[in-house]
């Protein structure tokens, strides 16, 4: 018995929750002021490529887990999904922050968090504003290529 | 005793090189770090691509029923909503049914869609000319469903989700500019809780001759699957 609420209360320690934020939350992370580097990326579950390199995220986010790195994970599903994106969560296991960008309209807030990036997923940005570090990428990362920019930017 | 000295001496210098080969692997490592970091930023954004006021190219590509399809074959068109889009990504689905209703509602004022399907079969085998011909029957599309098997239009045109639209204004002098890139409305999940037809509200403009009051506009969308170089 006692066993049995252990172990409930280990799988639910480590379930991690889906954070439904507006846009104001990412923008507040976006300016922290820590020195730390920040891994933002944006995925979906119905975006087969970011599905592809979440595991790279994942793996950085636990390989530096005892440094400043903080890998978020941005889910663009429609708050609808929530569900989806929670179950998704729990069967593969995801370690990293996940949050739900709850906005309808890409269209309000894009430009103002970069205007370089089209609004096509997977994106990603780095930054550890303390040390005036950015970099944003649009495209799908190979495991070798996100490490990379890892050890680049890792304080 | 020699030979034992040889061997010592022979395990030394093996040691040395396999540390040596250790040390060239690593710098090698550190270099490739640094060029594939310079490889993402050199992807990173195309600056190329067309802008709001650029003149667009023509192209002929094959429509999904075998002919091929140019804009210079429409001769009473003002203009056209040329929109990338393709068979799977889920956000390019939920918008199928209103690209078809732009089309209805625009072709009879002289703006028609054309849908390009921009996607490396490779990357994505659902992509693929059949599957486009047999989704283009089963949605019944009332407009060209083309395949940009090259992808030389989407680059040309500096596409890089699905669904993306360029609506082209026909000039006088017969040049297509570009006075629309963007989106079609402000919420892909609920097409009923939709506010503002950011598509719409730029033809209805064009339309009426009056200057496009947002000519751009952005969304999430499914990254264009590019061949790999």
């Amino acid at each position: 018995m006692v066993a049995t609420l252990l172990c409930f209360t280990c799988f639910y320690a480590q379930a991690q929750q889906v954070k439904v934020i507006k846009f104001d939350e990412l923008q507040k992370l976006r300016k922290s002021n820590t020195d730390t580097l920040y891994v933002v990326n944006f995925w979906a579950t119905w975006c087969g490529p970011c599905i592809k390199e979440l595991p790279y995220f994942e793996a950085v986010n636990k390989q530096y887990k005892d440094q400043p790195v903080r890998v978020v994970l941005v889910s663009m599903d429609a708050v609808q999904d929530l569900k989806k994106v929670k179950a998704f969560m729990q069967k593969r296991k995801l370690a990293s922050d996940v949050w739900l960008l709850n906005e309808t309209d890409a269209n309000t807030w894009i430009d103002k968090l970069e205007p370089k990036w089209s609004g096509a997923i997977p994106a990603t940005m780095l930054f550890n504003n303390k040390r005036k570090q950015y970099y944003f990428v649009e495209k799908e990362l190979k495991a070798n290529e996100l490490q990379a920019l890892i050890k680049r930017f890792k304080p | 005793m020699k030979k034992t000295n040889l061997l010592l001496l022979c395990t030394y210098c093996l040691l040395l090189l396999g540390c040596d080969q250790g040390v060239v692997t690593n710098a090698e490592a550190v270099i490739s770090a640094d060029s594939l970091i310079s490889a993402v930023a050199g992807s990173t954004i195309s600056d190329s691509g067309y802008k709001v006021g650029d003149t667009a190219t023509d192209f002929k590509l094959k429509n999904v029923d075998g002919k091929m399809v140019s804009m210079a074959d429409y001769k009473d068109a003002k203009g056209f909503i040329v929109t990338f889009t393709c068979n799977t990504c889920p956000y390019a689905v939920a918008y199928e049914d209103r690209i078809i209703a732009l089309h209805n509602k625009y072709a009879p004022k002289g703006y028609p869609v054309i849908a390009i399907n921009p996607n490396d079969v490779n990357e994505s085998w659902k992509d693929s000319y059949l599957h486009m011909q047999q989704r283009a029957k089963r949605k019944n599309f009332p407009f060209p469903y083309l395949h940009d098997e090259t992808q030389e239009i989407a680059r040309a045109y500096g596409a890089t989700r699905t669904p993306h639209l360029y609506i082209v204004q026909k000039q006088q002098d017969g040049k297509l500019k570009v006075a629309y890139i963007g989106t079609i409305d402000d919420n892909y999940r609920e097409p009923q809780q939709v506010q503002k037809k950011y598509a719409e509200a730029a033809l209805d403009e064009l339309i009426a001759n009056k200057p496009v009051s947002q000519a751009t506009t952005k969304a999430i969308g499914c990254t264009i699957k590019w061949r790999e170089s």
